[in-house]
């Protein structure tokens, strides 16, 4: 046997079983497996590396975030005296989860509407939500001030005056479409037939829904309310403009920042915002793998195809 | 409604650009957000009325909170913090880089903006009120006003100060690094030779409009309130095909970041800005200061209370709280720029505070500055920023 | 006997309602503004005569170049997340074990949980030229001066790539994963090397996921300019970036909407094209596996 079919042979047992205990996969892994090890690494490290610079930077006593002066927990200490910021954190989640909560409601009867009604309005709605997508943001954010304006001054409709209403607002179109995209993605995967037999047993719709159609969304469901939370909390464009001083939050915050100063207080925030949005990862895949979902699902409804 | 006889405050030279403005558009035309509320104002003698929904301050409680937008880094966070302790009101910031910007915001936000202090420069002053975009101080509620030097109020904007109390005030300079840029730089003419030589790349402007035409204007003897269309064509030229490329930055606060961490080499800056930068930096040798010669601007930042404005009350004890003399030091001492109070020159030597030839001006210095106008030039200035930004991008 | 049924679309309508009011209604009224005029100095937008000299202005040289220079990052920003997340996607759905394999996408979506802002900030910080990054190089010799990256068009990329990249690499993970291991073991024992299975099962399989990823990278960053703002300073000058100023600080509302219709316009069209050009370069893929695969893909 040739050196390179033994090779291929090793090669072909770590794909199709890594974890085996019979080949030790360390010492037959060929040339471009170690490469692609070294990029997938390296790729990972870039990804960090800003985020490990926040981490430490969160520690930094000096004036300017980005002078490191030296290392305590003042900033975090800060953040109990600066009411504005914990305002701003506040406000961007009280928002996001009200947006996430509003658009994933919305998103699935959209979603299970085009998965299980289909039909000519199908072609014309997804045509909507694909413009809603490649819109950018910033198109959205000069669009949307002057009309929530209007509504609210002009109009009167004063609900449109309230700041965290007009964030629920700015950031539902986008993430409306995300959740449509991800719940029917999930329907359109899954037979209809235990929703017909529900049927055929003479529930009425609305419990079949319940019961049936909806606990089988529901990965996607979780899934595009958790992206719909994180697109909320990061929207910065849309916020900036449409956002009503005493409810500015927090990415509006540090886009004020940037310009007028960067103190370390922010870093900490970020810290804290990261730690408890990795609490929030852990406990969705957990209620995802209790709910049978292997890893990759997970990514996949995540991912939204 | 153009029949009415229209009386507004503004200055002079804008006047006819204003008046012409009334007349060839129906209200309609105008903005949206200045109709309903022009049309109160030109129908209301002194045409300083306020909108219907906004709330009026007669001294009563202070609210809860209070919203202020502001330039960037303009208040000692220290003074904000024995306000809210003192008075109760926890305060907001918002920050901006020019005027245009704020007023774009409040402009846009028909009164929704949620802002209850704005710090427009003099000149926007009769503009903001002309569209009922601030409203009229209680001056019962300022009786610390005493306590400004009476030089600094009474302005030609605001000959009443009617809509606008001195916040601080200041000029326009640049800063150079000393290691970079080894001769001596004095002019606007140095300034822009050395930002196409050795500062190339490594020269911040500001993110302003009006002090990016004004420095070609300075730097060439022109009024920099010139109307005239040959100036801004050669201005509009050599700043964004000479110029432009050469800038890394357009950047309203260099004292904030740049200076301290030396990402340039040159920088277009306010004095009171720079002043931090240099003295955050920790490398005040590295750094030089220059006002802008032969020419240069003179602004003055003025408090006033935006319109729709939810905590009036909380504002005026707000602006009156930064008057008294000792918040007006320590402000001083943290921005870098003159406040505006009687005395507080010899109270800021007596106290030996750093830098101060960078806070008060000879009056050799103080003949090369000239207040902005704002006048018909304006649409041209933001266009000529508007085309810098492009062209220095590109 | 009937069966209930709700009626059809019926579900739908909050989200057509919604939708109509707060996107096509606002998106109708900026393409209205953008046949009028800036009404002098204090106004903002006037329609009484109508034209399409604002998108001559947008168009005019000065500001194509700003719209140049979006497509510019935008298509350069895309390709490298595509060559950068490609192998890593690949790595992740093919030679990582199973068992960690959501571990890495949790690693990979944590950037993506953090403020897009402050990340960008962190970049700042490593870009600095007084930085660590910047330092250490000097120490080791690599460079002679401080790091000059900072302001530049290359910190502008290295911030979009940054950013966009877990969205590159998600879907390509899902595709990559969904071709599955015995599609790529019968190609082999078919002949195939592994370049050609890459070639010929792999990528075609994985269409689906690489369209995805490319739009859900190209188009944010398309309308993206804090980014370019914050690490490119005047050179990361973006499209997004002139839309805001005319509404942000010129109060020219309907130049201002002129230029936002045409990044809409710029975005569907490079997309269309990128469509095109995807699905050209996959003709001398296609016929071989189309028959037997084509329905599953």
């Amino acid at each position: 046997m040739s050196d390179t079919e033994t090779r291929r042979i090793a090669l072909e047992r770590t794909a199709q079983d890594p974890s085996s205990p019979a080949v030790p996969a360390k010492a037959r892994r060929s040339v471009s497996d170690r490469l692609f090890m070294i990029w997938g690494i390296a790729v990972l490290l870039f990804l960090f590396a800003p985020i490990l610079v926040i981490l430490v930077y969160s520690f930094n006593t000096g004036r300017l975030l980005i002078a490191f002066d030296g290392f305590g927990l003042d900033p975090f200490l800060t953040i109990l005296n600066k009411p504005a910021i914990q305002n701003a954190v506040s406000v961007s989640i009280r928002s996001g989860v009200l947006s996430a909560l509003f658009a994933t409601a919305i998103g699935t009867l959209a979603g299970v509407a085009m998965a299980r009604r289909p039909g000519k309005w199908v072609g014309w709605f997804l045509a909507v939500l694909v413009l809603v997508t490649v819109t950018p943001e910033i198109v959205d954010a000069v669009s949307l001030l002057p009309w929530v304006v209007f509504l609210g001054q002009d109009l009167g409709l004063t609900i449109f005056n309230d700041g965290i209403f007009r964030l629920i607002v700015g950031n539902s179109l986008f993430s409306i479409a995300v959740v449509s995209y991800i719940v029917r993605a999930r329907l359109v995967g899954i037979s209809e037939s235990l929703e017909e037999a529900s049927a055929d047993l003479y529930a009425p719709p609305l419990r079949t829904f319940w019961r049936i159609t909806l606990p089988l969304a529901m990965p996607a469901v979780l899934a595009g309310g958790l992206l719909s939370f994180t697109l909320s909390l990061d929207n910065t464009i849309i916020s900036s403009f449409v956002s009503v001083s005493g409810t500015t939050p927090w990415p509006v915050y540090v886009l004020s920042a940037v310009r007028s100063g960067l103190r370390p207080e922010i870093a900490s925030v970020s810290t804290l915002m990261l730690i408890l949005t990795l609490l929030a990862l852990v406990l969705v895949a957990w209620v995802l793998k209790r709910s049978g979902d292997s890893a990759t699902q997970i990514a996949r409804t995540m991912a939204g195809s | 409604m153009t029949d009415e006889p229209i009386r507004i405050l503004a200055p002079r030279q804008a006047i006819p650009t204003i008046k012409r403005e009334l007349s060839r558009r129906n209200f309609l035309a105008f903005s949206a957000a200045a109709a309903s509320v022009a049309t109160l104002a030109a129908c209301t003698p002194g045409g300083g009325a306020q909108p219907g929904a906004g709330l009026v301050a007669s001294g009563g409680p202070l609210e809860a909170n209070l919203n202020i937008y502001s330039w960037g880094d303009y208040d000692d966070p220290g003074v904000v913090e024995s306000f809210t302790d003192t008075l109760g009101p926890k305060v907001t910031f918002g920050s901006y880089g020019s005027n245009e910007e704020m007023i774009s915001k409040l402009i846009a936000a028909k009164g929704t903006s949620g802002y209850d202090i704005v710090v427009p420069t003099g000149v926007f002053v009769p503009q903001l009120a002309k569209n009922g975009l601030v409203v009229e101080l209680n001056h019962d509620l300022l009786p610390n006003l005493k306590y400004m030097d009476p030089a600094f109020l009474k302005q030609e904007w605001d000959p009443e100060n009617k809509y606008s109390v001195c916040k601080a005030w200041g000029t326009t300079g640049f800063v150079y690094d000393k290691n970079i840029i080894t001769r001596d730089l004095t002019t606007w003419n140095d300034f822009l030779d050395a930002a196409q030589n050795e500062a190339s790349g490594k020269t911040s402007v500001l993110d302003d409009p009006a002090e990016l035409t004004g420095m070609y204007f300075w730097a060439n003897g022109i009024d920099w309130n010139t109307t005239k269309k040959e100036d801004l064509d050669a201005a509009e030229d050599y700043l964004v095909n000479t110029l432009s490329p050469h800038i890394a930055a357009f950047d309203s606060y260099p004292g904030g970041t740049a200076i301290p961490e030396g990402t340039q080499v040159l920088m277009q800056v306010w004095n009171g800005d720079a002043r931090l930068g240099i003295m955050n930096g920790g490398e005040p040798d590295r750094w030089a200061w220059r006002l802008g010669a032969p020419a240069t601007e003179l602004w003055m930042d003025n408090w006033s209370i935006a319109m729709g404005a939810k905590n009036p009350e909380a504002a005026h004890a707000f602006i009156n709280y930064t008057m008294v003399p000792e918040t007006q030091l320590v402000q001083l001492d943290y921005i870098g720029y003159h406040t505006g109070a009687a005395g507080i020159e010899k109270a800021a030597e007596a106290e030996g505070l750093e830098m101060l030839d960078m806070v008060f001006f000879t009056p050799d210095q103080l003949a090369t500055m000239k207040n902005g106008e704002l006048n018909e030039n304006q649409d041209r200035v933001v266009e000529i920023w508007n085309k810098m930004k492009a062209a220095a991008g590109a | 006997m009937p069966r209930l049924r709700l009626p059809k679309a019926t579900l739908a309508l909050p989200a057509w309602v919604w939708l109509l009011a707060f996107f096509a209604a606002p998106v109708a009224l900026i393409i209205w503004y953008s046949f009028g005029y800036k009404p002098g100095i204090f106004g903002t937008h006037a329609n009484d005569i109508l034209s399409l000299d604002r998108y001559a202005e947008a168009l005019s040289p000065t500001f194509f170049t700003t719209f140049a220079n979006t497509l510019w990052v935008g298509v350069a920003g895309t390709v490298l997340c595509l060559i950068i997340g490609m192998p890593v996607a690949y790595w992740m759905a093919v030679k990582v074990p199973v068992a960690r394999r959501g571990l890495l996408i949790a690693a990979i979506m944590i950037p993506f949980w953090t403020n897009f802002l402050v990340r960008t900030i962190g970049w700042q910080i490593i870009l600095s030229p007084q930085g660590w990054l910047s330092q250490g190089l000097q120490g080791l010799g690599l460079i002679d001066g401080p790091l000059e990256i900072l302001y530049s068009r290359t910190a502008v990329l290295i911030g979009v790539v940054y950013n966009y990249l877990p969205l590159m690499i998600l879907p390509l993970f899902v595709a990559f994963d969904r071709v599955g291991e015995p599609l790529r073991e019968a190609s082999k024992d078919l002949g195939a090397g592994r370049l050609q299975t890459f070639l010929r099962v792999t990528i075609p399989l994985a269409r689906p996921g690489i369209i995805a990823g490319l739009l859900l990278v190209y188009i944010p960053l398309m309308g993206d300019y804090i980014t370019a703002t914050v690490l490119g300073g005047a050179k990361g000058n973006m499209a997004g970036q002139m839309v805001a100023a005319q509404f942000q600080t010129a109060q020219n509302w309907a130049l201002g909407s002129a230029m936002a219709v045409v990044l809409i316009l710029t975005i569907l069209l490079s997309a269309a094209i990128l469509g095109l050009v995807i699905w050209l370069a996959s003709l001398p893929f296609r016929s071989h596996y189309r028959l037997r695969l084509g329905a599953d893909a």
